[in-house]
């Protein structure tokens, strides 16, 4: 149970950190709970995820409060997909998962290499 | 035990010990790999790589490109602005033209800097980086070619000199401070709030603040496209190949055909004009180096080079007028772009009451009216650009070149182009008195250029636009400039005026229309006196129009350029004059018509001729179906016309037949295409008053009569049209093969509109040349002063965001030939589905 709240903390932390125009708070949230956690078959999913939320959630408040659909075909466009709209949506996804992710990684890796306390 | 068994079977002890030891290493392995993978992750999230923008940067969605979905929300504001001196008031129409009311002329620029900024400060950047030869660090070494000579040509220096120049007390120095200020006071406010155009954060860099010099250079920049010119190597290589004799026949001063200029004369100077010497050859030495010279240019992207203009204007004046007041039109032809070069705009302060279209970077109105006049502009044309074989001796006067009879250093000035992923370029400008030396390979050669003489031509527009009549505005004009440009009026009491404002370059002697000796004797000397201008003010006849003609007759004494590519062939010109002479009063819808009019002047002298010289061929049925196309056309342009497109593959291949022996007998480096505009009015003189000129019996195709290149034209176009278009004749439409395309600023093709069908050619009223067409009517105006009636559209939007509705808004209306109206500020304020932004200091 802990664990689990433990991974929400950090997903309210790395959101609250992109919302803030801290869009690579993510990474820095996932190195966080990797040090906490080494396992890295359960911190890695947790980052990601978190990572996905951080960024999704804020991209959804943009497309709620303005309409994503014009964006997403010029960004296409711009990207050189002209009539693969979801191109960028998933581009913008995976940025954000690949930073949670890493960055559980990173820190899970830290920790497994750092001395043990005795005793 | 062999070997190879002794690795195939390991001692006891080492399998004993060895995953102990891989399972220590793991970890450290573990480390290692998700080390590699974050730096790589965070590298490609902070930092472009290979072509692609910083992933992190560029697409988080709080401060990535993103935030183009609420930059494209308008709403109302009450914003404070730190250069303001009084509250401002700003309102958007629906479609995003905007309304500037301050109580003070300062508080008008600072305002209208703002403006421009929050919807095109991304193409006001690349303007000045252009101008500034800046390009490169942003997009590397790509633009490095360009951003050379840019700093070359001297667009910076003469801005900076512009500037340096400016008393402290012009208003136009307040004006540049006011707008830079208000353009500042929107980056400082976008960056905090992270709604900086997209394009910035997908090229991963800040907008530098915005400075008085960068508006200098938004100018220069426009000066260039449309005066900085090749013609005179084009000419030096046409003599040289052609040889003089041709040359001068088919490439002269006056133009060869019947053409339409607006002032007639009488002419003040009576007198021819004096050491303009006719055509000589040249040495192989001078057209080594125009080669030279011309291969450069040619290698620069398009709009660096002028290439010939295209722009309509005229007025009618009251007494010919169905409303009783004059009217004008206006439609200046440039690049289409999206975002496009013009923002529409009403400025209401103490000093200024104008309305019509500005240019981003700019503080004023360059096109548009006042409470009592009205204006629009062409490109005059005259030859602005000269070029100069300079004497060196590297022997006995290294770095030095001969002059008014002596030997002088050339002045260096030293620049350093920043390029992303790559090391600074260093360049270094050497200048003579003529200009700067852009070719050393064989003979060094500068050019005079007139976009390099320190003007205020910004401030000379905006004194135009506070004009009340034609003598305000005919003397605000005296200090203007470059680009030459023919300032159409029309007023409230119903006059209307034509005046071609500008420096004119006059040489004391030698043949300004190709490269000249730079030792002194050939130099600019100075420009025509303004009152000997082509002007024009209430001509008898009540009407009034320039579309890039040559202004003036043959008797006009002064050279202002030849009828090779400085001025346009005339046919626009031909059809405006046509009509607007027909008897009978005119409206403003007569005038929007003739704006999108689609009658090919060219077509009706030449399709007769050519019917008359088919009338006794042998015809095969699919050639006779084309025939009878033509004898059924009305001349016009129109997409489901299928004879359009025979006439335009005709006067192709006409031209191809009767030039192209030669141009491979006489090995012309130059394109016809380069030169097109001067063999058509060859052609057409020929074909309709000298139809055995030399010229048709080219090396290699014996005797012929126009009639006989005529038939043969005919005759080998058909395969050419069926091969593309199909068997059917009928079906050959003109929008088939005649498309528009709007193209994005930024070169991202998927941004760009079209390609779409559209009507006319490069010779009709409605400019729409190449194919697919990117150059055409770029600002329709239309003002009737008798019912007060202000009418305006370009193809684009206020916007340069592509997820805005005001990106392409306004392109069906265009497209369809239909004006909106331009209200005053007040009619704004009162009418529907507008956004008011609210200032304070």
């Amino acid at each position: 149970m802990r664990r689990y709240v433990a991974i929400l903390l950090a997903a309210l932390l790395a959101l609250a950190g992109v919302l803030l125009g801290l869009w690579w708070a993510p990474f820095v949230i996932g190195v966080a709970l990797g040090a906490l956690d080494r396992r890295a078959r359960i911190v890695v999913p947790a980052g990601a995820a978190i990572g996905l939320v951080a960024w999704a959630i804020p991209l959804a408040a943009v497309h709620i409060q303005y309409g994503l659909g014009p964006t997403t075909q010029s960004l296409a466009a711009i990207m050189g997909f002209d009539h693969q709209r979801a191109v960028p949506v998933v581009v913008t996804l995976l940025v954000g998962t690949l930073l949670g992710a890493t960055g559980a990684w990173l820190g899970g890796a830290a920790h497994s290499v750092a001395p043990r306390r005795s005793g | 035990m062999t070997a190879e068994s002794a690795i195939a079977e390991p001692p006891a002890v080492m399998t004993a010990v060895a995953p102990r030891r891989r399972r220590a290493r793991l970890p450290l392995l573990n480390l290692a790999g998700a080390a590699i993978v974050s730096a790589a992750v965070l590298y490609v999230s902070f930092f472009p790589v290979a072509g692609l923008p910083a992933l992190g940067a560029a697409f988080n969605p709080t401060t990535g490109a993103w935030t183009m979905a609420a930059d494209a929300q308008v709403t109302d504001r009450m914003l404070h602005l730190g250069g303001l001196q009084q509250p401002v008031r700003v309102v958007l129409e629906k479609d995003g033209t905007a309304h500037v009311t301050a109580r003070t002329d300062h508080d008008l620029f600072v305002a209208t800097g703002y403006v421009h900024a929050k919807f095109r400060l991304f193409q006001m950047d690349l303007l000045r980086r252009q101008g500034a030869g800046r390009l490169s660090e942003i997009v590397g070494k790509v633009a490095l070619d360009t951003d050379r000579f840019e700093l070359q040509l001297g667009l910076l220096r003469t801005a900076q000199l512009e500037w340096a120049q400016l008393p402290a007390s012009d208003p136009l120095r307040d004006a540049l401070l006011a707008y830079a200020q208000g353009v500042n006071d929107r980056i400082t406010e976008a960056e905090s709030t992270h709604q900086l155009d997209a394009m910035f954060t997908l090229l991963g860099y800040h907008p530098q603040p915005w400075t008085p010099v960068d508006s200098l250079l938004v100018k220069g920049d426009m000066t260039q496209t449309l005066n900085f010119t090749d013609t005179p190597l084009v000419m030096a290589l046409l003599n040289k190949s052609l040889g003089t004799d041709l040359a001068s026949e088919w490439f002269p001063i006056l133009p060869p055909n019947q053409q339409a200029p607006y002032d007639p004369g009488p002419y003040g100077k009576v007198e021819p004009p004096q050491g303009i010497a006719t055509m000589t050859a040249m040495t192989d030495a001078q057209s080594a180096s125009a080669q030279a010279v011309y291969e450069r240019l040619a290698a620069l992207p398009a709009g660096l080079v002028s290439k010939g203009g295209a722009s309509n204007n005229w007025a009618v004046a009251g007494a010919k007028s169905a409303s009783g007041g004059a009217l004008l039109a206006g439609d200046p032809h440039l690049h289409l772009t999206l975002p496009a070069i013009w923002f529409q705009l009403t400025q209401e302060s103490p000093g200024f009451h104008t309305s019509g279209v500005s240019i981003p970077g700019t503080p004023g109105v360059l096109i548009g009216h006042n409470q009592h006049i009205a204006w629009s502009l062409t490109d005059a044309q005259n030859q602005q650009t000269f070029f100069y074989m300079e004497k060196e001796d590297s022997k006995t006067h290294p770095g030095m070149y001969f002059w008014n009879g002596a030997w002088r250093k050339y002045i260096t000035v030293s620049y350093q182009i920043p390029v992303l992923g790559g090391a600074t370029e260093h360049v270094t400008v050497k200048w003579s008195v003529h200009g700067p030396v852009i070719s050393e390979r064989g003979q060094t050669t500068s050019v005079w250029w007139s976009g390099n003489l320190p003007s205020q031509d910004l401030g000379v527009l905006m004194n135009a636009g506070r004009a009340s009549n034609w003598q305000e505005f005919r003397e605000a004009l005296r200090g203007w400039y470059s680009p030459t440009h023919n300032f159409v009026y029309a007023d409230d009491k119903g006059n209307i005026g034509l005046i071609s404002a500008g420096y004119y370059p006059q040489v004391a002697k030698g043949q300004p229309w190709m490269p000249m000796p730079g030792t002194g004797e050939y130099d600019v000397t100075g420009t025509i006196p303004y009152d000997d201008i082509p002007q024009a003010y209430n001509p008898p006849d009540g009407i009034i129009w320039s579309a890039n003609q040559r202004q003036v007759t043959s008797s006009y004494p002064y050279y202002i350029g030849t009828a090779s590519n400085f001025f346009d062939p005339g046919y626009r010109a031909n059809e405006i004059h046509r009509v607007l002479s027909q008897p009978g009063k005119l409206s403003a819808s007569d005038m929007q018509a003739l704006q999108t009019d689609t009658h090919d002047f060219l077509a009706s002298e030449i399709v007769p001729v050519l019917l008359q010289s088919l009338s006794k061929e042998q015809l095969t049925p699919q050639e006779s179906t084309v025939v009878q196309l033509l004898r059924n056309w009305d001349f016009r342009m129109e997409i489901n016309s299928s004879a359009a497109t025979i006439w335009s593959y005709f006067y192709g291949w006409y031209v191809y037949e009767v030039f192209n022996p030669w141009w491979k007998s006489r090995a012309v480096p130059v394109e016809m295409q380069e030169i097109s505009d001067t063999l058509d009015q060859d052609l057409e003189a020929w074909t309709l008053h000298d139809p055995s000129n030399r010229a048709f019996s080219a090396p290699g195709v014996g005797s012929r009569s126009a009639a006989d290149a005529q038939r043969a034209a005919f005759h080998k176009m058909i395969p050419q049209i069926a091969k593309d278009l199909g068997k059917d004749p009928n079906s050959w439409t003109w929008g088939r093969v005649h498309l528009r395309v709007l193209e994005n600023l930024a070169e991202v093709k998927g941004l760009n509109y079209g390609p779409r069908p559209d009507r006319g050619d490069g010779r009709t009223p409605l400019a729409a040349g190449d194919y697919p067409s990117t150059h055409g009517p770029s600002w329709r105006m239309v003002v009737d002063w008798g019912s007060g009636t202000f009418q305006g559209i370009y193809p684009g939007g206020q916007s340069e965001n592509p997820a805005s509705d005001w990106y392409t808004d306004r392109v069906d209306t265009w497209f369809a030939g239909r004006l909106n109206p331009m209200l005053t500020a007040e009619q704004a304020a009162a009418a529907g589905g507008i956004r008011t932004w609210d200032m304070r200091p």
